[in-house]
């Protein structure tokens, strides 16, 4: 499969070289998707000296939903970093296309603004696509989907209570009257820097998923990601059914199963701070509505 | 079915010598080192009520099990800092000192334990286990405070009495 | 959903390179997988059914041990130790009358006071240990119920102080 994509772009790349190649341009390296693909010199070239491969283990967990009776296994990979982008993402797409591509992983944008590639890399959760590969050779990466989720296929897990938890909160600005004179809703200087560190998040569920509160509760736990979110619409002075809000939350499931454990903070790939977010939910909720 | 004529990795690395293991192919499969077998209270099987674009249902708002509750628990907290503190600095034991920090013990012990059993036996996949753990607190609760009670009044004390088997 | 496998092995064998080579008209591959139709409205119950199928991923075994979640989960396990001893001695008193066995404060220090000194070391040690580290770890929680050190820096920091000031008071209570 991965043979019949050649990308038009990389063929007319490809050409474009071999034109324009002299014996003055020694080496040149074009990359296509997440290979770095060195060119054969020509005849008249000095052969270019060869980089000694570093040849790097990845094991990979693995679970097909067509074999379910099988149980989930880590599959084993080797690549030459050489020939590999930076990112753990290039290392993942260049398995699928050159080596397995039964291999199943979510990807998008590659550069951590969608979300898409989080998942546990060597015990962390992270974005795939803002994870340097580790160059040390000896040390074998084990890749996880994100913990105690349910699994789709490989590192697929299944997102849809993370989703509906999100939609439970009312992530939208709520009003009960428009403004006096009927213009834009302001807000000044400082009631916008509250939604700073909030609004950023780009529900990557590495977060939530990292939380052993949200592991054993997720049912009726929000988890930090969708918390963080609840007090981005608490904290928005432009919005009217803060009361409403904070009711919701107000049982022994949905905010309080937080016990500070802080590894929501810890893991962001994002630099952003569930932990605070929630504290601050908190003092909220003891302050009179 | 296709496993059914397709031999296992596991089946392949047991048939062959032990030399040929060395030139399997690049791609292998290792073991999985996370046994999945011994797990303490498993999740149960992945069911989702509604549809996908439903929100999850939102609890019934109870401060009695949520902001007042919290602050509860932070108001004993805070209480047992300074009660931990007295009998150190104090030296002696003081009856009014000791049922204080008795019932802040109590109550503070209770409170952990039911987080515990709220934490560990989800709703929906343990109710019985659930109600069962958290009668079984309560009455456990109840006992520890008789039991505390009858300390306090027959014999020393809660300080003293600790105090004394430390130093023993 | 069901026949996603089987559309997934007929795509794999009409696109097979060799085909897209030679001339077609001949080769008309041959299909030895009958598709199989299913009607719109039974998705959600095939989507349902194979949810039952999906495993958990691994969490508490794979996570990277980090001072964050580890302090935490140490400080629930101090806490049900120090309430569990608690709530074991108490209940004990309640029932060691019926039962005859004599539990009171005299008694048992002074049946504790015969061990030797190495098995009192080993027993107190811990204790102490498991109890300064469940209160410094309180006050720790305490601060950051008012906002206070809830970052990265902060948890980093406060975490290591409270390893450091229980050894202190661990030694200390040893010492009393």
């Amino acid at each position: 499969m991965a043979a019949l994509r050649q990308t038009p772009l990389r063929l007319l790349a490809s050409s474009s070289v071999r034109r324009a190649a002299t014996p003055q341009a020694i080496r040149i390296t074009t990359r296509g998707l997440a290979s770095v693909t060195t060119m054969p010199p020509t005849d008249k070239d000095p052969t270019p000296k060869k980089k000694e491969p570093v040849l790097k283990k990845f094991q990979i967990y693995r679970w097909s939903p067509d074999e379910p009776a099988k149980k989930p296994h880590m599959q084993e990979y080797t690549l030459d970093l050489n020939e590999t982008g930076p990112m753990v993402l290039d290392a993942l797409i260049r398995i699928k296309n050159e080596q397995d591509p039964t291999l199943t992983f979510r990807r998008s944008c590659r550069e951590g603004i969608c979300g898409s590639c989080a998942m546990n890399i060597e015990g962390t959760n992270t974005l795939a696509c803002l994870c340097r590969i580790n160059r040390d050779a000896s040390q074998t990466t084990r890749i996880y989907p994100l913990p105690h989720m349910y699994i789709v296929r490989d590192l697929v897990p299944d997102l849809t209570n993370f989703y509906k938890q999100y939609k439970s909160i009312k992530p939208y600005l709520q009003r009960k009257e428009p403004t006096a004179d009927g213009k834009e809703i302001r807000q000044s200087i400082q009631e916008r820097k509250k939604l700073d560190g909030l609004y950023e998040c780009i529900l990557c569920a590495c977060c939530s998923t990292s939380c052993p509160s949200y592991w054993w509760n997720q049912e009726e736990y929000l988890g930090p990601a969708v918390l963080m979110q609840a007090y981005r619409w608490l904290a928005d002075s432009r919005d009217q059914m803060t009361g409403q809000r904070k009711d919701m939350l107000d049982n022994s499931m949905s905010l309080y199963r937080c016990h500070t454990i802080m590894n929501c903070a810890r893991t962001c790939p994002k630099g952003l701070n569930p932990g605070k977010a929630i504290a601050e939910i908190k003092k909220m909720m003891v302050q009179s509505s | 079915m296709a496993s059914a004529f397709r031999p296992s990795a596991a089946r392949i690395l047991a048939s062959k010598p032990a030399s040929a293991i060395r030139f399997l192919p690049q791609t292998r499969v290792a073991a999985f080192h996370v046994s999945q077998r011994s797990q303490i209270l498993p999740p149960g099987p992945q069911i989702v009520i509604g549809t996908v674009n439903d929100p999850v249902p939102i609890p019934t708002s109870n401060a009695a099990h949520g902001s007042y509750h919290w602050a509860f628990e932070r108001l004993i907290a805070l209480g047992m800092v300074p009660l931990t503190i007295a009998p150190f600095v104090a030296g002696t034991a003081n009856p009014a000192l000791d049922a204080a920090l008795g019932t802040a013990l109590v109550l503070h012990s209770h409170i952990g334990f039911d987080a515990c059993v709220t934490d560990y036996f989800p709703k929906r996949q343990y109710p019985k286990t659930r109600t069962f753990m958290i009668w079984l607190l309560r009455g456990a609760t109840i006992t520890a405070a008789v039991g505390l009670f009858s300390f306090q009044t027959n014999d020393v004390g809660l300080t003293e009495g600790i105090k004394k088997m430390w130093k023993a | 959903m069901l026949s996603t496998k089987v559309i997934s092995r007929t795509l794999l064998r009409t696109a097979r390179p060799k085909a897209t080579s030679l001339n077609t008209s001949f080769f008309t591959p041959r299909r030895l997988v009958a598709t199989e139709s299913v009607p719109a409205s039974s998705a959600s119950s095939i989507l349902a059914s194979q949810r039952l199928n999906r495993p958990v991923s691994p969490h508490l075994t794979i996570y990277q041990p980090q001072l964050t979640w580890y302090l935490s989960s140490l400080n629930r396990v101090t806490g049900v130790t120090v309430a569990g001893l608690f709530y074991l001695f108490t209940i004990g008193y309640v029932f060691s009358k019926p039962f005859g066995v004599n539990m009171s404060a005299a008694n048992i220090s002074r049946k504790w006071g015969e061990l030797s000194t190495p098995i009192k070391l080993a027993v107190k040690a811990p204790l102490a240990a498991v109890f300064s580290f469940h209160c410094w770890n309180g006050v720790r929680h305490l601060v950051w119920d008012t906002g206070r050190e809830l970052s990265v820096r902060g948890v980093y920091r406060t975490g290591y102080g409270v390893l450091g000031l229980t050894a202190v008071s661990t030694i200390g209570l040893l010492l009393v």
